[in-house]
């Protein structure tokens, strides 16, 4: 069960590094106008 | 007898008209030629951009420029707009939301000018406004970020904080090595560390706010709560053989942290939604004005920089900038969103005109003698807002049962603490947190709001926009409604009642040559008479010979109607004139509708009476309603004849003519003395102290923004039927808010005293609160399911009779 020791931190740095996903996310407002993307691409040019 | 100025009056009827087509009505009957706005020209100064601006931090010489559009409906409008934008050299980059009509737009000083972009736009047939409140805006959507970023940092450590704590729920003692439990508790106590010092910073602040000012919110236990039981678990982690055990509740800690962040981040996305509407009403006034130069010129100005006493150049179809005297011309004025006058009122050398209403027909020199706050319009302003303050808020009623409860609660979490003490330190601090954490008045926080939320969901989705979510606890017990007339039960629109003509003059003749005319324009006038004109040539199949009948040479007489020539081969030319009587020589028809003349040179041919066309659903709604049990009223400003017509087409007996907004206001209040709840339904600014008044307050979609921003609801559609499906969703809301409320008592009851006695182990009062938390919630959502009431289907059988 030694490998816990190295997965258990793994898995704290996989959470730290997707937050840092979700901040690059909002911060560039990915979420705020959520229809108009999907909109988007209905447009005909 | 009704002596009728055709032009101007309809405007004035239909105060909803605020769409991009008013200033085009306003300006007349013709249609081509909308000249560009010279006070585009004032944007262009660098002075202003600060005033919609920022500049933008890593790109020199570029500006970041907020912008108001009117006329736009949906995505599609902001995908045209956009694109419109990007073609103008100069613009780096755009976006558009389509939900609160607002633009961010990229421009580089080098290469273009504010009025280059916005003549784009205008071209598209919209109107770009700048958004001079666009500091506070941004700011609003910093806060948005950093709220959706705090959930976000919740709900992924709560979720892995949990896979953690699973080992330590299904195993029995001894089955893991006590290396490896306690690297699972580091790993909870690594990510519960942003949780508290970032997802839970909103509380703590809150909480110790209300400690300095010594006063008590809900924030106050939880934030102890969290504190505490971060605490103990800490120590559970790193000194298991100390006073507090080995046990910990990182999975408790996240998992309420979590839910009360969704709960506060739902909240404040509707708030921002919402908004919007309240900052349209900025751009009331116009931006620019044309003050008199000492040598007689006119120097275009922006309106922040008018002052008083200076003689400003007002044309027809713009608005006022302040309170004034009028120097010199004569016109006809639209004051119908502040005083509730629904015809125009003549103006001429010496008389006064206010802040916020339209020049119709001349051009008028005008003198200022009050700016900003001392006007008129921002005197309204002030009154509704002040009618809104006192209004009786639910949220002080819950805070008056909070406080004595949250009071109790701490108190006997210190007393059982303080009581198990001596024995077992260990076991009175977990008795506390038990108490703290099951009492958490989570599942009464949620109990109101996430039921309101889930209503205000589905009446967005069924075109209803929630302005005011306490309002939804008073629609349920509303058993008066008042309706405005115009705009309310009537439509924008005119319809054509009666034709009478000259003897030799069929009426389809007279409505072909009328409508040759009327094509041309956007006046509603003109668009009734030519929508009646197409009906009739439709149903007799001739169309194609309608569509060739149009006036040459069209020329405008200010107030009075339009003149044209109608050229046709084989026939003689003939002059036409279409407007008020002495325009056309025309007899004037008794009765109080309406009146529009038409003429050719040698007299007059025929006259159109035209009424103010009822919603064709009004009739149904109000059978509904009254079905309902609640008792309907009719409340206008518009002269009693008319406002009585138009109640018996609908339905109603109880209707009132004549009312100034003050009356209005009255009348209302004289009913909510009697004990009445009322909801008021209607639009335009006069009506706003009115809406802030009631109980709840309806308007309709095309309502001016000001009356939107102060009703509770806003009818997107502009239909009335939405009012019955939205008060029998108001009354199915209070019936899951008072199941939810009932539910979470009976669930404090149960468990406080089960933790105070120490049965209840901390996990199991987390567990008992997430899920008392999650039934809320989820019964909540079963009002978030699509709104029975008014179907299609019935709305067709509605318009059918």
């Amino acid at each position: 069960m030694d490998i816990l020791y190295l997965l258990i931190p793994l898995s704290v740095a996989l959470v730290f590094f997707v937050l840092a996903g979700l901040w690059w996310a909002i911060d560039r407002g990915q979420f705020e106008d959520i229809e108009a993307e999907g909109e988007r691409i209905l447009r005909e040019d | 007898m009704t002596q009728v100025n055709v032009l101007p009056e309809i405007v004035l009827a239909n105060p909803n008209m605020q769409g991009p087509s008013v200033p085009m009505a306003m300006r007349g009957l013709l249609l081509e030629a909308t000249p560009p706005e010279p006070g585009l020209a004032l944007l262009d100064e660098p002075q202003e951009w600060s005033s919609f601006s920022l500049p933008e931090k890593n790109n020199v010489g570029c500006w970041r420029s907020s912008v108001v559009f009117e006329g736009m409906h949906c995505a599609a409008c902001a995908i045209t707009l956009e694109d419109a934008l990007r073609a103008v050299p100069g613009v780096k980059s755009v976006q558009i939301s389509g939900a609160s009509h607002r633009g961010q737009i990229v421009w580089s000083s080098d290469l273009t000018r504010p009025s280059q972009w916005m003549q784009a736009v205008e071209r598209q047939g919209y109107k770009a406004l700048p958004a001079n409140d666009a500091h506070t805006h941004a700011r609003r959507r910093a806060q948005a970020r950093r709220m959706v970023w705090r959930w976000s940092v919740a709900a992924m450590c709560m979720m892995q904080v949990m896979m953690y704590a699973t080992p330590a729920y299904l195993t029995q003692p001894g089955d893991i090595s006590q290396e490896a439990m306690h690297l699972l508790r580091w790993a909870s106590w690594v990510l519960s560390l942003p949780v508290l010092f970032f997802s839970c910073a909103p509380f703590f602040s809150q909480a110790w706010r209300d400690v300095r000012e010594r006063r008590i919110s809900m924030d106050l236990p939880v934030a102890l709560g969290m504190v505490v039981t971060f605490v103990v678990s800490t120590l559970g982690t790193f000194e298991p053989e100390g006073p507090f055990g080995a046990e910990v509740f990182f999975d408790s800690f996240t998992m309420f942290v979590f839910f009360l962040l969704t709960g506060r981040w739902l909240e404040l996305r509707m708030r921002d939604r919402t908004a919007g509407a309240l900052e349209a009403v900025l751009n009331r006034l116009p931006d620019h004005v044309r003050k008199r130069q000492p040598d007689g010129s006119w120097l275009p100005l922006s309106i922040r920089r008018l002052q008083m006493g200076d003689v400003i150049k007002v044309l027809p179809g713009e608005a006022f900038a302040g309170d004034g005297l009028v120097l010199s011309g004569q016109s006809q004025v639209d004051e119908a969103l502040l005083t509730g006058e629904s015809r125009p009122l003549a103006r001429e050398v010496g008389d006064r005109v206010i802040a916020g209403s339209h020049n119709l027909s001349g051009t008028l020199h005008v003198k200022i003698e009050q700016m900003g706050a001392a006007t008129r319009y921002a005197q309204i302003v002030a009154l509704m807002e002040s009618a809104s303050i006192s209004k009786p808020a639910m949220a002080q009623l819950v805070d008056r049962w909070a406080k004595p409860f949250l009071v109790a609660v701490m108190l006997a979490a210190l007393a059982s603490a303080i009581y198990a003490w001596p024995t077992d330190p260990a076991h009175a601090v977990m008795v506390a947190v038990a108490v703290l954490i099951v009492t958490c008045p989570c599942a009464l926080s949620l109990a109101t709001p996430a039921a309101m939320l889930a209503t205000a969901g589905a009446l967005a989705r069924s075109g209803v926009l929630v302005r005011r979510l306490n309002a939804l606890q008073n629609l349920a017990h509303i058993d008066t409604v008042i309706f405005d007339k115009t705009g309310t039960l009537t439509c924008d629109a005119l319809a054509v009642a009666h034709i009478h003509t000259r003897e030799d003059v069929s009426a389809a003749q007279a409505l072909d040559w009328a409508g040759s005319l009327a094509r041309h324009s956007l006046h509603p006038v003109s668009r009734a008479l030519w929508v009646e004109a197409r009906r009739r040539a439709e149903a007799a199949g001739r169309l194609e010979a309608l569509e060739a009948l149009d006036a040459q040479a069209l020329s405008e007489q200010a107030g009075q109607g339009v003149q044209g020539l109608l050229v046709r081969p084989g026939h003689v030319h003939r002059t036409l004139r279409l407007g008020s009587a002495a325009f056309c020589e025309a007899p004037v028809h008794a009765g109080d509708l309406l009146q529009v003349n038409l003429a050719d040179e040698f007299g007059w041919l025929a006259s159109f009476e035209l009424v103010e066309a009822v919603r064709p659903e009004a009739a149904a709604v109000m059978r509904a309603l009254s079905e309902m049990g609640l008792s309907l009223k009719v409340l206008s400003g518009d002269s009693p004849s008319a406002v009585a017509k138009v109640a018996r087409t609908v339905g109603l007996v109880d209707a009132q003519g004549g009312c100034s907004p003050r009356q209005k206001l009255q009348a209302l209040q004289a009913l909510q003395a009697q004990g009445h709840q009322v909801a008021m339904v209607g639009d335009g600014l006069n009506d706003g102290p009115v809406l802030a008044g009631a109980d709840v307050s309806f308007a309709l979609g095309q309502a001016v923004p000001l009356a939107q921003a102060k009703s509770d609801f806003v009818l997107m559609g502009g239909r009335l039927d939405a009012l019955v499906s939205t008060l029998q969703q108001g009354r199915r809301t209070m019936r899951i808010v008072k199941q939810n409320l009932v539910w979470s008592a009976v669930y404090n009851a149960a468990c406080i005293p089960l933790a105070l006695l120490g049965y209840l182990p901390a996990w199991a009062a987390g567990l008992g609160m997430a899920l008392s938390s999650l039934l809320v919630v989820l019964n909540a959502l079963r009002l978030s399911q699509a709104i029975p009431g008014v179907q299609p289907a019935q709305v067709a059988q509605l318009n059918g009779d």
